[in-house]
């Protein structure tokens, strides 16, 4: 069932890019700055695609197995979610 | 100074006029009046700079802000200044119109104080008849409009007892977040401690119920706990530490490292009018003077928490133990804490509550 996930930053979540801190998610009372990796993934979460195809399509940019891929997003998912940051 | 941190927040305090009354406001007892407020064009600098010194959050507060008419210009600018604007308010006079309005502006974020559960407790506690109806009436149509909504609960005697309650109201309500904070012993707060002052079992209840509500709705609502520092054996990190993340500006353009720093003797403050918000951050002998860990006394000084509480709340110290640079009473290192701890059970000093006013 998890395939069919389409994860979305929660309301009042922003994506931003900050002079100083690189790119964060803001949220209330909160910022947590984004690596590369994690980045790439937050900006697929739009509420519209599958995590499946996420994973497809960041293997195919970073040359990487899909099920690696599906790692990295499952466990910065769960992160997320638990934070509040991201819903599915 | 150097190493001067990159600050993260600013408390914009836009008026102190506010329609309600609590007993627990963190506003000063000395309350600013309307003639003295900054005017537009100077809170619309104040934002511009926020944001050039690196400042994500921009917190726009009171006070009640809604009583300012150029809120939603503020809250432009800032947002257009690249800021993520957070509302906190009473939501008395939240109306849908006012709601659209800012939400156009660009808001993010809505924070709606609640007194109580019940029409009937919040009401006493926020001095207002017909609050608890307007608040109902606001976070939902917060959620309607798809803005993100906190609920707030400042917890006392009167309400401890409530908090699961509190955790149904915003669950209920569709909240992305709650604060169950305790009282914070400042400026009103302190005029009713004892009045305001729940037992130790009844705030270790609250913890209880606080985690297991937690596991509960993990990925639905985000609990944030303040905890009240009477019942702590070390002290908090009081605003992330002294002039390292939060800039508190007041009505009349005073810069501050804490809501409560103006009732400490000997500090100069400067004024957002006189000068641009980056230089006082870093050079103002305001924020130098607890910023880092130089300043600090024993046993603070080469402590292991002393990078993680800063030395805890400079307010409560002078207000304890008397001393603006003594170690957080809060500490049980402090030879100030069992006087802190006796406080924490005093009888009630007054019959009721004194309410918050201007000029009271």
């Amino acid at each position: 069932m998890t395939e069919e996930k389409k994860p979305r930053l929660a309301p009042g979540v922003k994506l931003r890019t900050d002079d100083k801190r690189g790119p964060v998610l803001l949220g209330p009372e909160r910022v947590l700055e984004l690596d590369d990796i994690a980045l790439s993934i937050v900006q697929q979460m739009d509420g519209t695609r599958r995590i499946s195809d996420i994973a497809q399509a960041l293997a195919k940019e970073y040359d990487e197995k899909a099920d690696v891929i599906r790692a990295d997003i499952d466990s910065l998912l769960k992160d997320l979610t638990a934070k509040g940051y991201v819903k599915s | 100074m150097t190493n001067v941190p990159t600050p993260l927040g600013l408390l914009a305090e836009l008026t102190h006029r506010c329609p309600l009354g609590c007993p627990y406001c963190s506003n000063p007892i000395d309350l600013a009046r309307a003639s003295t407020e900054l005017d537009t064009k100077t809170w619309n600098s104040v934002m511009n700079e926020a944001a050039a010194l690196g400042i994500a959050h921009v917190h726009l507060s009171g006070g009640e802000p809604l009583i300012r008419n150029d809120l939603a210009e503020i809250t432009n600018t800032a947002h257009l200044a690249g800021l993520y604007t957070n509302l906190i308010t009473s939501a008395v006079g939240l109306s849908d119109q006012r709601l659209t309005e800012l939400r156009a502006a660009g808001l993010d974020h809505v924070q709606i104080s609640f007194q109580g559960t019940s029409p009937e407790k919040t009401d006493v506690v926020a001095h207002f008849k017909g609050a608890y109806k307007a608040k109902i009436e606001a976070a939902r149509l917060v959620v309607e409009e798809g803005l993100a909504l906190t609920v707030n609960a400042v917890i006392h005697r009167g309400n401890v007892d409530d908090v699961s309650a509190f955790i149904d109201l915003a669950e209920e309500l569709g909240a992305g977040r709650l604060e169950i904070a305790h009282t914070q012993y400042h400026g009103w707060a302190i005029a009713n401690r004892s009045l305001l002052m729940p037992t130790h079992e009844q705030y270790l209840e609250t913890r209880k119920i606080v985690d297991e509500a937690r596991t509960r709705l993990e990925g639905t609502l985000v609990i944030d706990h303040v905890m009240p520092d009477y019942f702590a054996d070390r002290p908090k990190a009081c605003m992330g530490g002294w002039g390292r993340q939060v800039i508190v500006v007041t009505p009349d353009g005073r810069a501050l490292p804490c809501h409560a720093a103006a009732t400490i003797p000997g500090l100069v403050f400067d004024n957002v009018k006189k000068k641009p918000l980056g230089t006082i951050w870093e050079n103002s002998d305001a924020f130098n003077r607890f910023r880092g860990t130089e300043w600090m006394p024993e046993p603070c000084k080469g402590c292991d928490r002393a990078e993680i509480d800063w030395g805890g709340c400079r307010c409560q110290a002078l207000e304890i133990a008397g001393n603006a640079a003594a170690t957080d009473p809060a500490c049980s290192l402090s030879p100030d804490h069992a006087r802190m701890k006796d406080l924490a059970t005093q009888a009630p000093a007054r019959p009721g509550f004194r309410f918050r006013r201007i000029g009271g």
